[in-house]
């Protein structure tokens, strides 16, 4: 089994006192998928973000697609990693002065240095697929929440990655827009895309997640399939969040 | 609402009797507005039929137009002003072709080297010197040349402000701070005055180029301020997408900082190119005959003794007009942007 991420012992303080990674180690395997869930604050924006460079971590080892990155953050490594590895926001950052298909094929013309031709012709079958291709000449501030962030899904996928990273994708959508953007996750999911995505849809992560990593404080509490995470959870911490998260 | 109709319905002379008199102070006050406002026209029309004396405008039009260029050669700068003309009409109200849109930006840019050529000659064209320049046309070419440079310097400043290299940073926070805090014609006196010392034997830069440097010069601090205000409200999660994607630094700066930074300054930006203009008056002082300084010449005139009311009031009208040109344009680009939230035409 190919492994894609491979992180062994991260360490992050943001403070002298706080630490945002406390000795985080964990694998992905290709094809797989990572749900990583916690309270706000455990630290797990501050982990997918370290996977593709955005985050620094102090100590460590971090391993992505088989490029070894470590504290030094030696930008050529980073930036290789990053064609490589798509990102989702939670506030989908489309670029508001792009039209829907130049925030597309920006990174592809520019960074992949395909054609311009090629590029547009890809990032409108994106489009399609996810049946939003009727606003490809429009402007990201004339689409719903939903409809950007699907934009901003093509828009990783346009680089043709191996991992995908997402970052709490839904939680800035209406609770009837937040399925159509779980849909497109799915599918991506059945197409055997590696993905991280930090969530807290319960129900996504039990259908769609083949590890649930449970973080608190910076710590790793838990990694354990879905069935075992959410029947029968190894450890009191994960049970009260559990708990806590079934009251909504 | 019902009111508005019932006043709607009201004729015009009722309408003004409820507006104006419908009390005794209000009665009062509108007596006195309309019979100072009233003394006050009647006043300036009669002055303007039949106390001034035009002949000092109508007869040295070319003059105020060209300055001292030469009789033979007028059309040069004439062909140059109506192309400006042109591309400001094509602007606001050409047809809404894409390609048109997308490429009317390079006439603008060209805009400056084609007046040098037309103004300076050479290929084919006989030279005229910069000391024959002058007028509407000398203003305009100073506006056009120093916005021409202080735009790209001010985006260069305001990016190395917020560069990661202390040295970078350090120099451009000197520059913009210490150009901020010298008047505007202590730079002109530099210009015109002092670049000519510092520069070695046989090196010599024409008298227009040395104003438009000195203009750029100073624009170029204010112009990377407002730039820096706009790069400021670009939310950092725009870098950070970027970075996700892969783009380096330079293509950041290029595709998603400068564009949007601009979009956001352009109101700040049109006032300084409205400042600029008018700004260009202080070459009078200076020895550039443009169009202060070729009013002030025309009063020079024993013919013209003693009208500086007209001339000035012509001047003001000129200036008047084209800076309203400038803030109309201005405008237009705000609103279609708005409607696009891109294309800068």
């Amino acid at each position: 089994m190919k492994r894609v991420i491979i992180a062994k012992n991260l360490i992050k303080s943001y403070s002298n006192k706080l630490l945002a990674l406390d000795n985080v180690s964990l694998e992905v395997n290709k094809g797989k998928v990572l749900v990583i869930m916690g309270p706000s604050g455990s630290g797990k924006s501050t982990l997918i973000r370290t996977f593709n460079g955005l985050e620094k971590f102090d100590k460590g080892e971090l391993d992505v697609l088989g490029i070894k990155i470590n504290s030094d953050y030696d930008e050529r490594k980073i930036q290789r990693i990053r064609r490589r590895v798509g990102m989702v926001f939670q506030q989908f950052n489309l670029f508001p002065h792009l039209s829907i298909l130049e925030n597309i094929t920006i990174a592809p013309i520019n960074v992949q240095k395909r054609n311009k031709k090629d590029a547009e012709e890809y990032g409108m079958y994106l489009l399609n697929q996810m049946g939003i291709d009727s606003h490809a000449s429009k402007y990201p501030s004339q689409l719903s929440g939903g409809e950007q962030q699907r934009v901003a899904i093509a828009r990783a996928l346009a680089l043709r990655p191996e991992l995908i990273l997402f970052d709490e994708p839904t939680s800035a959508l209406d609770p009837e827009r937040i399925n159509e953007v779980l849909d497109e996750m799915r599918r991506l999911a059945d197409q055997g895309m590696t993905m991280v995505i930090v969530t807290h849809e319960i129900n996504f992560a039990k259908e769609v997640g083949d590890k649930i990593l449970f973080m608190d404080l910076g710590k790793v509490i838990e990694q354990s399939s879905p069935e075992i995470f959410f029947n029968n959870a190894k450890h009191e911490r994960s049970r009260k969040f559990l708990n806590q998260l079934d009251k909504y | 609402m019902k009111n508005t109709k019932f006043i709607s319905h009201l004729n015009i002379l009722e309408k003004i009797k409820k507006i104006l008199f419908n009390n005794l102070f209000n009665s009062l006050l509108s007596l006195l507005l309309i019979l100072s406002l009233g003394s006050i026209i009647t006043f300036t029309i009669k002055w303007i039929i039949f106390d001034s004396s035009w002949k000092v405008i109508t007869s040295n039009l070319p003059l105020f137009a060209f300055g001292s260029f030469p009789k033979s050669e007028r059309w040069r700068p004439a062909i140059w002003m109506i192309s400006l003309l042109t591309l400001c009409v094509l602007t606001l109200f050409g047809p809404k072709y894409m390609w048109l849109r997308k490429n009317i930006i390079i006439g603008w840019i060209l805009t400056l080297p084609l007046g040098f050529y037309l103004l300076y000659g050479g290929a084919g064209l006989p030279h005229v010197m910069s000391r024959n320049w002058g007028g509407l046309t000398l203003t305009i070419f100073l506006t056009i040349g120093s916005s021409f440079f202080s735009l790209p310097l001010g985006i260069l400043l305001a990016l190395s402000r917020k560069s990661s290299l202390p040295i970078i940073k350090k120099f451009s926070a000197i520059y913009i701070d210490s150009m901020r805090s010298i008047p505007l014609i202590a730079v002109l006196f530099f210009g015109q005055l002092l670049i000519p010392l510092f520069l070695p034997f046989g090196l010599e830069i024409d008298r227009v180029w040395r104003a438009i440097l000195a203009y750029t010069l100073f624009l170029s601090a204010y112009i990377a301020e407002d730039i820096r205000g706009g790069l400021q409200a670009i939310p950092k999660t725009q870098i950070e997408s970027a970075n996700s994607l892969g783009l380096n630094k330079y293509q950041i700066n290029k595709f998603i900082l400068i564009p949007q930074s601009l979009i956001i300054a352009l109101p700040a930006l049109t006032n300084q190119s409205i400042g600029l203009f008018q700004n260009t008056s202080l070459m009078a002082i200076l020895g550039l005959l443009e169009l202060i300084g070729v009013g002030r010449s025309v009063l020079a005139n024993p013919e013209f003794i003693g009208q500086y009311i007209e001339v000035y009031i012509w001047l003001a009208t000129v200036y008047w007009l084209f800076c309203t040109i400038i803030a109309i344009i201005g405008r237009h680009l705000e609103q279609t942007m708005i409607k696009t939230k891109s294309n800068f035409f």
